[in-house]
């Protein structure tokens, strides 16, 4: 009961940040129609700039994520801008070829410049822990955890509470519409996918606090984002949320309990589980994603 | 206000508008009418830069407008109605409305309340889930939120209650005197000519027959082929 328990408890942890990982990558594709193969290389590249950030002038890393995040905003910002939004409306094929080339470009450009070795993040405080009964949490993880809760809570109210996260919306239900409102479509998708990459940056400092990376690392996290977006509903902020916590359970469940060969299939396991009974996710489609386009 | 002239416009390479010459002026109603086809959209789309325009002048409150983008376009003060409305379904009747205001930020409702005083009952109310004929002033009173010079709504009555057509037509005089042209392209010539002061019939791209919409609606041409006289 125990080991269930702990086991539990990483899980959720674990979800936490997978959240984090996959809402900026659900909101892409609901807002904007791009699945983007190169979220996992900006997760990757948020952790190089905080570990470097640390390494140069001492930063701590809860402190440097929002440095990563600045810098993923503007690098976002600006493929967006002047490189996606010129095939945005093509093909959905067109836009996949793409973004996985940006990704090949990311991940080589990382391996010259940080090297293909493994990196972590160590704090003076990353090995302490609570004890809540006979479960232990380590504080660092509760920190990102709940970082990442609150991250994925705040981008739900800036979309659906202010000017600019409503003109997000709006575009992404109707851009044609939307631009005869004067919004200006080009802007409002390149701060989109700014703001996706921005916080991928965030999760991808948080997650070196806890685990060791490198940039052969960012396919995974590109597919986690896949499974977790789809699992929860597409487009959908708090689906991703669902969706994390759930895929974060299942493999920290998958892992201590069946043999090592199933752990690396069972996100999809429970992928294809969900999607036959509820085709449109947990959480269900976000009312956006259903656009219009001409 | 605005001052169409020799305009030729289409999609790619395919040209739908040929020499189009085409006024309104200030507090005016003007009416496009034509068949199926005949590029009334196209016309109102090449007014918001919304297709590629070739050769020719769209000349709007002094300056040539002509190859602006659509959000420049719609910021010097043209609201375009798209045909089949094109609310943002999944916001509320105040979101939509709100986002009509996007360039001006005067989110102050009133105005187009008062027109359309059903709106004020359903502001927040899905905007997909209204009925058709409330969808359209929902539209239209979007279009009006950032107190525009200038008008464009493409198909006003298509699929549309006569009495719910009515009500809206009633209100555009008011609005054409508070100082927002309009130019309505409508199915019902019938209608859209005793409304408007002036009219323009489109045929294949080419304007066929204008003037005042009252010598229009008596000319035997106009009720031969659009309002099924004789
Ligand atoms: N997106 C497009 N691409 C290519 N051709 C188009 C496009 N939209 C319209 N056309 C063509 O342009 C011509 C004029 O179409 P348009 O929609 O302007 O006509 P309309 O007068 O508005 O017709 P309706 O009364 O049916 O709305 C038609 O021949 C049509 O096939
Ligand atoms: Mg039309």
């Amino acid at each position: 009961m125990d080991t269930f328990l702990q086991v539990t408890a990483y899980g959720l942890l674990q979800g936490g940040l997978l959240a984090l990982v996959a809402v900026g990558f659900s909101l892409v594709w609901g807002i904007m129609n791009i699945v983007n193969l190169s979220h996992g290389a900006f997760v990757i590249l948020g952790a190089y700039i905080a570990w470097e950030m640390q390494s140069w002038i001492g930063l701590d890393p809860f402190l440097g994520m929002f440095v990563s995040a600045a810098v993923l905003f503007f690098v976002g910002y600006f493929f967006q801008r002047f490189l996606i939004n010129l095939i945005v409306n093509g093909p959905v094929f067109i836009t996949l070829l793409l973004t996985f080339g940006i990704n090949m470009i990311l991940i080589q450009g990382m391996n010259l410049l940080f090297t293909a070795d493994f990196r972590s993040i160590q704090t003076s405080y990353g090995s302490n822990s609570f004890e809540f009964g006979n479960v232990r949490i380590p504080l660092v993880r509760l920190l990102a955890f709940l970082l990442a809760i609150v991250i994925t809570f705040a981008l739900v109210a800036f979309v659906k509470r202010t000017r600019t996260g409503i003109s997000i919306m709006a575009t992404g239900m109707d851009r044609g519409a939307a631009r005869l409102m004067g919004i200006q479509a080009r802007h409002v998708y390149a701060l989109t996918f700014g703001i996706s990459a921005a916080l991928a940056g965030m999760a991808g400092t948080m997650i070196a606090t806890i685990e060791t990376f490198d940039p052969s690392k960012a396919g995974k996290f590109t597919l986690m984002a896949f499974v977790v977006a789809v699992l929860g509903g597409l487009g959908n902020m708090y689906g991703a949320l669902v969706g994390g916590l759930m895929i974060g359970l299942v493999e920290s469940w998958a892992g201590q309990y069946l043999s090592g060969t199933w752990v690396n299939a069972i996100a999809f396991l429970v992928l294809i589980i969900v999607l036959i009974f509820r085709p449109n996710g947990l959480v269900g489609k976000a009312f956006y994603a259903a656009r219009v386009e001409f | 206000m605005l001052e169409i002239s020799k305009l030729c416009a289409g999609y790619g390479r395919i040209q739908v508008l040929w020499d189009i010459d085409l006024h309104i002026g200030e507090n005016e109603i003007v009416a496009l009418v034509g068949p199926n086809g005949s590029g009334k959209t196209t016309l109102l789309r090449a007014i918001t830069g919304m297709v590629h325009t070739k050769s020719g002048t769209v000349n709007f409150l002094g300056e040539d407008i002509k190859g602006k983008s659509i959000e420049e376009i719609v910021s010097r003060g043209i609201a375009h109605v798209p045909e089949g409305r094109r609310l943002f379904p999944g916001l509320t009747v105040r979101a939509n409305l709100e986002l009509g205001a996007w360039r001006t930020k005067d989110t102050n409702i009133d105005h187009v309340v008062e027109l359309f005083p059903r709106l004020g009952e359903r502001l927040n109310q899905i905007a997909g889930s209204m009925s058709g004929g409330e969808q359209q002033m929902c539209a239209i009173a979007r279009g009006l939120m950032s107190k525009p010079h200038l008008i464009v709504i493409d198909e006003l009555s298509l699929g549309l209650a006569p009495v719910v057509v009515d009500e809206i037509i009633q209100q555009l005089p008011s609005i054409a005197a508070s100082g927002t042209s309009i130019l309505m392209v409508d199915q019902d010539v019938d209608a859209a000519l005793s409304i408007a002061s002036h009219a323009y019939v489109l045929e294949a791209g080419q304007l066929v027959l204008s003037g005042k919409a009252a010598d229009l609606l008596a000319d035997p041409r106009v009720q031969e082929s659009y309002l099924g006289v004789g």
